[in-house]
């Protein structure tokens, strides 16, 4: 009998290890293609560009996915936040401003990890609408509210960086948190 | 129906509000049609504030005489922005019984009665310059006074020729494609940065550091990845000699329906952020949020190491081999 708990299922597992790499290619790629820079870890605009073509549609397809099968198994309800999580964060604040010692144990994800993968979701929508219209003519018609290409490709820009700041701090966490929960990722047990 | 002469040429009013003049002035340069062809065989330019001989009522009744007996029979052209403040005070283009005959007044009586309204120039189809901030005569674009279909022929100035292709589609064959803009597809259907001749350098990382160099001048603010229009393969003027990209400067994006307040700065990448009190660039927001992202982490990584939670979340997890040799490195650094 196996005694361990599963946390995450394999379709979890196989679309959370697809696109992962597809954020983070599209992060240095999309910085790279803003304003190049031998640090970003390209050599030619030719290649970040078609490195975030690629990206961008295997992470478009992941996350359809991903809703898809969130939709179908009901787990949605253990990410999106709800009365009880916001109700539950100053507490957790407390903890991780080192104001409280006692750590609270929640069901799966803390509230600070439920809004931080909801903001994630909410911002790749972003990142998706943006870029696609920036991609697609026809599509401008969608983003014309924004005032121009100009400023939808701003921001394109600024969810890029808070997309890029909020993978920082969700690895940080995922590395520093929990070594089981970190297992649980690769392994689907905790 | 036959004009006044009794020819039967279409007959064009090319209206000036506010506007530098420069849309006309690029238009004249027209070649293969070009403007002495225009108005000697193609059509008739029955009224032009520019280049206007007559002046006065003598100039204004021709516009009275198109409005009232040349109803659906005349092509309006409108360049410059319409300003709205006090009525529309800010513009007069003559005087008719005395009293004086705005912009506004005149785009509304004209385009009501006009068979196309043709928008010449990014202030006319967008409100442009005039219309940028802070915009004290409230101007605004020819469509947002207009409660009729307006065909923009964006450009600060207009190509001659978006405007003369524009003008004889219009009467050879009538309304030609246009896009979600309402600008013709014939001319403002790509990117300026898909047809850029240096479109290569861009794909090979080749960018200029400062105007005046020659290569591709992304890095320096050019507009081209957000602008539609043909700049590159037409040029500037009836001679198709050079353009901005060509003169070693970047598109500025006056072809947009942004333009200006939604491209500058002109020699940045991105817009500005404007909050009360503070204006910064694009570039120092990133560099901000990185500072602030690793700030954060790096001071809740110092709390959890000198509380003990780190420590604490490695002996809990580590392997029982693994928590020994941790406990005998704890044990050696204390």
């Amino acid at each position: 009998m196996n005694w361990k708990k599963q946390r995450h299922s394999g379709t979890v597992r196989l679309l959370h290890w697809v696109y992962a790499p597809a954020v983070l290619a599209l992060i240095f790629s999309g910085l790279y293609i803003h304003s190049p820079s031998h640090a970003f870890g390209f050599k030619r605009m030719d290649s970040a560009r078609k490195t975030h073509a690629v990206a961008q549609f295997l992470l478009l397809n992941s996350y359809v996915a991903r809703v898809c099968y969130g939709m179908k198994d009901k787990n949605y309800k253990e990410i999106i936040p709800n009365r009880k999580t916001l109700k539950a964060i100053p507490k957790f604040l407390k903890y991780e401003f080192f104001l409280s010692e006692k750590k609270t144990k929640y069901p799966k994800y803390n509230p600070g990890q439920k809004i931080l993968i909801t903001s994630l979701a909410g911002l790749t929508l972003v990142q998706m609408i943006t870029g696609m219209a920036l991609y697609f003519k026809p599509l401008q018609r969608a983003v014309k509210p924004a005032g121009g290409l100009n400023r939808v490709r701003w921001l394109h820009y600024l969810a890029a960086l808070m997309t890029a700041s909020s993978v920082s701090v969700h690895l940080y966490f995922t590395l520093t948190n929990s070594l089981k929960k970190l297992k649980s990722i690769f392994t689907g047990y905790a | 129906m036959a004009n006044m002469d009794g020819s039967t040429k279409p007959l064009i009013i090319w209206l000036g509000t506010n506007t530098c003049a420069g849309d006309m002035l690029s238009f004249l340069n027209a070649k293969d049609p070009g403007y002495e062809e225009l108005i000697s065989s193609i059509a008739e330019l029955r009224f032009d504030y520019l280049l206007s001989a007559s002046e006065g009522s003598d100039a204004i009744n021709v516009l009275d005489d198109l409005q009232k007996n040349h109803k659906a029979a005349y092509i309006l052209v409108v360049e410059g922005s319409i300003p709205t403040r006090s009525n529309g005070l800010y513009s007069v283009i003559g005087y008719r019984n005395g009293k004086a005959w705005t912009a506004l007044q005149a785009v509304r009586e004209l385009g009501a009665a006009a068979r196309y309204v043709v928008a010449a120039g990014t202030c006319a189809a967008f409100g442009g310059i005039y219309a940028a901030a802070p915009n004290p005569s409230e101007c605004v674009s020819l469509q947002a006074v207009l409660d009729r279909k307006v065909i923009n022929v964006p450009g600060c100035p207009i190509n001659p020729e978006w405007m003369m292709g524009t003008l004889n589609h219009l009467i050879q064959y009538g309304e030609p494609a246009l896009d979600d803009d309402n600008r013709p597809k014939l001319f403002y259907g790509e990117t300026i940065h898909n047809l850029c001749q240096r479109r290569d350098y861009f794909d090979n990382s080749i960018f200029a550091a400062k105007p005046g160099e020659p290569w591709c001048m992304y890095k320096i603010g050019c507009k081209g990845p957000v602008t539609y229009a043909d700049c590159p393969v037409r040029q500037w003027n009836g001679e198709h000699l050079s353009w901005p990209v060509k003169a070693n400067t970047p598109c500025i994006g006056c072809a947009s329906p942004e333009f200006s307040d939604g491209s500058v700065p002109f020699f940045e990448h991105l817009p500005d952020v404007k909050l009360p009190g503070i204006k910064v660039t694009a570039n120092r927001v990133g560099q901000l949020t990185g500072v602030v992202t690793a700030l954060g982490i790096g001071a809740h990584l110092i709390g959890s190491i000198l509380t003990g939670r780190f420590a604490e979340t490695l002996k809990k997890d580590l392997p029982r081999g693994s928590k020994l040799k941790l406990r005998q490195r704890l044990k050696k650094i204390h």
